[in-house]
């Protein structure tokens, strides 16, 4: 078995299903210029919400995408109009973004170990059916294909939202410049919060795909997935939500091929692609995308 | 004459007796630390649990006997919640001994969060009593105060694992570590003891801890044509490991990994049953039951008194952390009970003394002259599938087992076996 060629596909794999870890936090910065450092946090409710789901109701994860999509794109809104006006009225919201989200992660947190306790918890694999896949000679989990298959849907979708949807044109307009959009008469506050809560919804799609790509479900993952995220959307740029797919396909080829070849050093990808990135091309690799689009 | 001496006498020693009264303190202080959130939460919160489950037996019986007052005195417990992080644990300990005053300190669950407390607790002459601090490395240096009290020290742990691949001539042997002084101190063992019989692994890995994805570190092991797969890691890494066994269809003779044994429903809900057959584990208490139990509960008694207790407090899962923190308590309750004076090295003294003859539910406590638990030999376990139910057994070494090794491990259900 050739381990290079099958660290690329499970790369390619995992490439696709991080991307869709980091859209909504790049959705959300996009269009508010805020820093959601809950991101992680939504995921992790949102691997909880599987993991209920399965372990009392007997429900396969997939059915949990339906639920949870409706579920956290309605927690989004009224979180959006509690929190983000008043963060965009002050001289700097990107900054007291960070300090309120993080509260907010840190609250959410603390909720959740005292909802579902500290314990470790997962889905089993087999979920999907036992028997591994064959691709291009090599063998790879159901649950690999079906999480990079939901994460490649997922950000296929948001494409269409913003580029064949009216209200996804009125993002974009907003996410080149909130005030001008405004004056033309675009609801900002409304699209935004719609963003917000599709920002949030695209985090708990994530999670319900975590115990088979990230691992145990526990209520401290969020804080780690959140600094991946960042990694994933700076690479890509920040506020591009196109640029996310091409820094998760990154992220998710390095992740591999360090796993393979140097697994002792995988824990500080994130870090190493971010100071990495932001001393070759600070602005991210598609920046110039951004602002044509 | 006889009168005043009689009378200067009184007047002299009544004092020093109401002093000796008075030095006494109201409560024995206590002072600990728990990780309510992060990595070791899991098993960080139960082994507080057992601790406080003592403190609740000892004050319902007016307290603790102190043989240095000649009374019982009642217990008191203060923790606080590190969360996981050692930089904060530093801290907590120091506030533990210079402003809450305790004398005696439990440290937090764990080597990587006991490490911080060992130099503190040397420094202020501070009794130290490590329930799952294993790391070979503590009992290397010349820590006076320290007592390891719930497993042996890590270096010790898989010696009977290596007894077993060398018995059975598993020679293509793959070892998967994750990087801190637990494990590694395993591994070290481990290879040194397998090396030493002619055995050379095939491969043998350091990991981060956060490893979340061993697909491809399993790949490696089966291109080196693995018979016999060892990962040593935390719950997280274990967990990963069987669901990406599970999932990839990958199937190795022999697959050991540490936790499962130590946390059995904690696994049997994470992974579920299909993926812990057929896998090997150490066993200890509570799957494991010491039946010359001399000192304390034995494990039936335990679990009917902490049962009803767990669940109107907590009701954190029976696991080998709980019996490790309720062990560590009659411990501390057999040194107050016979130790001359109350202070630490007395304290340590007394310790010493009853090593070897105190049997517990965990076995017995027997410490070298660094701390180190050298009392019980960790056992190998099995898990093996009867009638669709998961039951978790003895295999190794054949003197305490309760089922022959299935080896090679058959596959169960579709998954691995």
């Amino acid at each position: 078995m050739n381990l290079l060629e099958y660290a690329l596909l499970a790369g390619l794999f995992y490439g696709l299903y991080f991307a869709l870890v980091g859209v909504g936090l790049n959705l959300i910065f996009g269009v508010m210029r805020i820093i959601n450092l809950a991101h992680g946090d939504f995921l992790m409710l949102g691997a909880y919400g599987a993991f209920y789901l399965y372990h009392l109701l007997g429900w396969n994860p997939l059915w949990a995408i339906p639920i949870e999509l409706v579920v956290f794109l309605l927690i989004g809104l009224p979180l959006y109009y509690l929190l983000v006006p008043r963060l965009q009225k002050s001289g700097d919201p990107e900054m007291l973004s960070f300090i309120l989200f993080f509260g907010l992660s840190q609250v959410i947190e603390a909720a959740a170990v005292f909802v579902f306790s500290n314990n470790q918890r997962s889905i089993p694999a087999s979920v999907f059916g036992g028997a591994p896949i064959n691709i291009a000679g090599q063998v790879f989990p159901v649950s690999w294909i079906v999480s990079a298959a939901v994460g490649l849907a997922g950000i296929g979708l948001i494409y269409a939202y913003l580029y064949h949807s009216r209200p996804g044109r009125a993002t974009r307009a907003i996410m080149a410049e909130r005030s001008e959009a405004a004056a033309t008469g675009i609801s900002v506050n409304r699209i935004s919060a719609l963003a917000f809560g599709i920002g949030i919804a695209a985090a708990a799609l994530a999670g319900i795909f975590s115990p088979f790509m990230i691992g145990a479900i526990e209520p401290s993952m969020g804080i780690g997935i959140t600094v991946i995220s960042f990694a994933i959307i700076v690479i890509g740029s920040l506020g591009n939500p196109i640029g996310t797919l091409l820094g998760g396909l990154i992220y998710g080829e390095a992740l591999m091929l360090m796993q393979t070849y140097l697994a002792s050093w995988s824990e500080l990808l994130p870090y190493v692609l971010l100071i990495l990135i932001l001393l070759v091309r600070p602005t991210g690799l598609l920046e110039r995308a951004v602002r044509s689009a | 004459m006889l009168k005043r001496v009689v009378l200067l006498s009184l007047f002299l020693f009544i004092p020093t007796i109401a002093a000796a009264e008075s030095s006494a303190p109201h409560e024995i202080r206590i002072g600990t630390l728990y990780a309510g959130s992060g990595a070791f939460a899991s098993s960080s919160i139960p082994q507080y649990q057992g601790l406080r489950f003592w403190v609740r037996r000892v004050n319902a019986r007016g307290g603790v006997f102190v043989k240095a007052y000649g009374r019982r005195i009642p217990v008191k417990l203060i923790a606080y919640n590190d969360q996981s992080q050692t930089g904060l644990a530093g801290s907590l300990y120091t506030q533990l001994i210079t402003r809450d005053r305790v004398r005696i300190l439990v440290a937090d669950f764990g080597s990587v969060l006991t490490s911080v407390a060992i130099p503190l607790a040397e420094e202020r002459q501070i009794l130290l009593i490590d329930p799952t601090g294993t790391s070979a490395k503590f009992f290397r240096g010349n820590n006076r105060f320290l007592i390891l009290t719930g497993l042996p020290s890590s270096g010790i742990w898989p010696t009977v694992l290596a007894d077993f691949l060398i018995a059975h001539k598993i020679g293509r042997v793959a070892i998967i570590y994750s990087a801190n002084d637990f494990t590694e101190s395993q591994d070290q063992t481990l290879v040194s003891r397998i090396e030493a019989a002619g055995i050379h692994p095939v491969y043998n890995h350091a990991v981060a801890n956060s490893t979340s994805s061993y697909t491809l570190l399993l790949h490696q092991a089966v291109a080196r044509r693995a018979q016999a797969l060892i990962e040593l890691g935390y719950n997280n890494n274990d967990i990963a490991l069987l669901q990406d066994l599970s999932a990839g269809g990958m199937h190795f003779a022999m697959v050991f990994t540490i936790n499962p044994g130590l946390r059995v429903p904690l696994f049997l809900k994470a992974v579920g049953a299909q993926a812990l057959g057929g896998t090997f584990t150490y066993v200890t208490p509570p799957s494991l039951a010491y039946n010359k139990v001399n000192y304390g509960l034995g494990l039936a008694a335990f679990k009917q008194a902490f049962e009803p207790w767990n669940r109107k407090h907590g009701n954190v899962p029976l696991g080998l952390s709980v019996i490790a923190g309720y062990n560590s308590g009659l411990i501390i309750q057999k040194a107050l009970e016979t130790a001359k004076r109350y202070d630490s090295v007395a304290l340590r003294t007394a310790i010493r003394a009853v090593s070897g003859r105190l049997f517990t539910l965990d076995g017995l406590f027997k410490v070298d002259s660094r701390g180190n638990q050298i009392g019980e030999p960790i056992p190998l376990g099995q898990f093996f599938m009867s009638q669709e139910k998961l039951v978790l057994k003895v295999v190794y070494p054949a003197k305490v087992a309760t089922a022959k090794p299935l080896y090679p491990a058959p596959r169960w259900g579709s998954g691995r076996g």
